[in-house]
């Protein structure tokens, strides 16, 4: 691997004879993108919308795409990993989206050239930068991605990882329990931890109904908490901590009893302080717990390319300005997604996917001389408590005083919300998964 | 080990069984005397029950406060007859109905619903007056060739006309034949299509089937404006 | 200071009240409709999914639905919440939008 200053060092050395030109003709401005994700691939797809004679390159290290979103599905058999697969095909044939399939290994911001592992050096006059997270094994003590490949699988970026950890649930002992290693902020997908714990819990019902799902979390609340902790409470008999039971619908109750579903906060000691993968024991304040199967979700940080590239600052993500997400490191270069700092949006497809078409028509704009428009962002994060059962967070974002602020209001599903609208937001929940994918990719 | 490996093998079994997506059962069409019977189970309805049922089980939402869709992509209910919107309910609930995604938010609505919450969300719709919709204006001819066809039918195409079961005025039939005056359009000629094409298939025999196939996509819009403009403005 | 002055401090002081910064500039009804994209299907074109397709809505059925989905007269699971980020004039924009897209 190249550390950051030969990555640098090897986008100076290119030879220009072999650098693609910029500009294919005159006036056709290029727009490479790398990473084909949600973010990259729906800003591809835009680009060519508001302006067809762009010519838009994506660089990427997969033939096709694996979806993150819904990925957690794949664990009860809902949706089989063929499900998750998405294909680059229509962002081909229909919007003429280049595609390179390599990895990026030198940046030139200079010369505004980026050369891959295949040795192409490509021109761009603007770059997007979309490389999601990288998962940060290191920062468990006694975890690693070897551990995480054969062991205790974090599946958070869907692929290996999840078709093991799909199998040890299923081969996972009556009576067992499957332990959740939630992750600090910032991180993917903010409902996501929560919403697997309670899908495994509503498998084991059916497969393994003495088996226990047990959340270790190093904080103290995440988002949807309290609509997520009530869906646990009816539909598995979870028993809501105190300081949430106030807020609840009257007639919601505890009954004291085991429940299959545990959630133990950062203030309780849930924060993991190192795990044993030869025997899946995983030690907090409060003691030692032995797994039966081990999914650590460990801390983020932006892609592994965006420190690379020299864009991230101390935080470990990227300051961009926020009207455009042009880089506040390197002119014509911007980055989205869940590497970027987005103040008040979290990292989730939806972001990336909204935050991709504000930075295509930023481009479009400045490269016809013009200043960006006003930006509007939204996001919604569906997640389930059971696959009948569906909650939400929901957001308008504007630009307030250089940042991004979520407009005031209700953003969750109510408590008092009726089982029609619970049942509701789940059947669109699954209809998103749909509609989304074809948003970003077709 | 042995007993480990049969319990995970027989998890896996479980597991394949329960795999994949949640199977459709496949639609039946019954006969004119199964829908007879159903209809003579229908409860009488409760029309102030309905509606409270309407708004809390969120039928309001995509029908309207007054059974008068918002919107083109949902089906106005008043006026409706009751024991074609309960009979509309029972086939939701059933499984009955799948001609297009959409179907999956009714199943999602009816689930959990009595016979009785739908005989009183029927009864509420029917106590409603039909309002005209919104739809284009037909020109004279077109008004008077659609006029003809759904007074007079079309016996070259063995084309009985609408009115004989939908009544004159678009009013509705006998048992569960639906009204149509005041349906918005985007709904009519959505649930032609479904007919026409065999997505639709809970209608007794498939009778409908028989109509919208010998109709061209013009005369369905056509009738569609028609039927619309019907009602009270 | 002088009575002008105090005068257009407090006419100064009045702006700063009623003046919304988020709505110092409006998105354009394109980049506001762009937003629906990820439910609404691009440019508000679905095939039939369980979605309402927003491409050619009539722009007075656009702006009740969103109109009444924010004050709560129309009930909806999430769309009550996402009407609440828009103004009057920003849902005309969008309306406009919609119904010009075939």
């Amino acid at each position: 691997m190249l550390n950051r200053r030969d990555f640098l060092k090897a986008g100076a050395g290119l030879a220009l004879a072999a650098a693609l030109p910029a500009r294919a003709a005159a006036g056709t401005a290029h727009v490479v993108i790398i990473g084909g994700g949600v973010g990259g691939a729906t800003a591809a797809k835009y680009l060519k919308l508001y302006n067809p004679a762009l010519r838009v390159t994506v660089i990427e290290a997969n033939r096709s795409y694996i979806r993150p979103y819904g990925s957690s599905e794949v664990l009860t058999g809902h949706a089989s990993m063929d499900d998750l697969n998405v294909s680059y095909d229509a962002l081909k044939s229909k919007y003429g989206v280049e595609f390179v399939f390599d990895t990026v290994v030198g940046f030139d911001p200079t010369k505004k050239q980026v050369r891959t592992a295949g040795r192409q050096s490509i021109a761009y006059d603007k770059l997007i930068v979309s490389p999601g997270i990288s998962l940060q094994y290191q920062a468990i003590p006694g975890y690693s991605a070897a551990v995480a490949e054969t062991r205790a699988p974090s599946g958070w970026i869907p692929g290996s990882q999840t078709a093991l950890l799909t199998q040890q649930l299923k081969a996972m002992r009556p009576g067992g329990t499957f332990v959740i290693v939630a992750p600090p902020n910032p991180y993917r997908c903010p409902p996501g931890p929560y919403e697997r714990a309670a899908l495994v819990t509503e498998w084991m019902r059916k497969h393994n109904p003495s088996g226990k799902v047990l959340i270790l979390d190093p904080k103290d609340s995440f988002v949807t908490d309290a609509t997520m902790q009530l869906g646990w409470h009816r539909l598995y008999g979870y028993n809501i901590p105190n300081d949430y039971l106030s807020d609840m619908p009257a007639g919601v109750k505890n009954s004291g009893k085991p429940s299959p579903i545990e959630w133990v906060r950062a203030m309780d000691g849930g924060a993991t302080e190192k795990i044993d993968a030869r025997t899946l024991t995983v030690t907090t304040k409060q003691g030692a717990v032995k797994a039966d199967v081990l999914n650590i979700i460990p801390p983020m940080k932006a892609g592994k390319l965006a420190f690379d590239m020299g864009l991230t600052d101390a935080s470990g993500f990227c300051p961009v300005d926020r009207r455009s997400f042009e880089s506040s490191v390197h002119h014509d270069v911007f980055v989205i997604g869940d590497a970027s700092i987005a103040d008040a949006m979290p990292k989730s497809g939806f972001s990336a996917n909204n935050q991709a078409k504000i930075t295509a028509r930023a481009i479009v704009a400045q490269l016809a001389g013009r200043a960006p428009g006003e930006p509007v962002w939204e996001n919604t994060c569906f997640a389930l408590a059971g696959s009948d059962y569906g909650l939400f967070v929901a957001d308008v974002f504007r630009l307030k005083d250089g940042k991004i602020a979520r407009m005031p209001g209700e953003r969750y599903l109510p408590l008092d919300a009726s089982m029609t609208k619970i049942r509701l937001a789940a059947a669109y929940q699954q209809a998103w998964l749909k509609t989304f994918t074809e948003d970003c990719f077709a | 080990m042995s007993r480990v490996y049969l319990f995970a093998g027989l998890i896996l079994a479980m597991n394949a069984a329960h795999a994949g997506h949640e199977a459709q059962p496949a639609p039946r069409t019954p006969s004119v005397a199964d829908v007879r019977s159903t209809l003579a189970e229908m409860p009488r309805g409760d029309v102030q029950r309905g509606k409270q049922l309407n708004q809390s089980l969120m039928c309001a939402s995509c029908h309207g406060d007054a059974g008068v869709a918002p919107t083109q992509n949902w089906a106005s209910l008043a006026g409706q007859r009751a024991p074609y919107t309960y009979k509309s309910l029972l086939d939701y609930q059933r499984g009955g109905r799948h001609e297009n995604p959409r179907a999956t938010l009714m199943k999602v609505a009816v689930k959990g619903m009595s016979r009785q919450d739908m005989a009183d969300v029927a009864a509420y719709y029917a106590s409603l007056p039909a309002k005209a919709a919104p739809a284009p204006r037909l020109d004279a001819a077109a008004h008077a060739s659609t006029d003809r066809l759904a007074r007079r039918g079309d016996p070259a195409r063995l084309l009985t006309p609408c009115a004989s079961c939908h009544g004159a005025a678009g009013q509705g039939g006998i048992n569960e034949t639906p009204a149509l005056a005041g349906q918005s359009v985007g709904s009519f000629v959505r649930t032609m299509q479904d007919y026409r094409e065999g997505r639709r298939v809970t209608d007794a025999n498939q009778g409908m089937r028989q109509f919208a196939e010998r109709l061209t996509m013009e005369e369905i819009r056509e009738l569609a404006a028609y039927y619309a403009s019907m009602g009270k403005n | 200071m002088g009575t002008l002055m105090k005068y257009l401090v407090l006419a100064f002081a009045a702006l700063a009240i009623t003046f919304n910064p988020a709505h110092a500039a409006e998105p354009t009804g394109e980049a506001m409709a762009a937003t629906c994209a990820a439910c609404h299907g691009t440019h508000g074109k679905l095939g039939t999914v369980e979605y309402m397709p927003l491409a050619g809505m009539a722009e007075t059925e656009f702006v009740r639905a969103m109109q009444d989905f924010r004050s709560g007269k129309r009930l909806s699971t999430l769309m009550g919440h996402v009407a609440n980020g828009f103004s009057d004039n920003e849902i005309r924009a969008m309306a406009k939008y919609f119904a010009t897209i075939k």
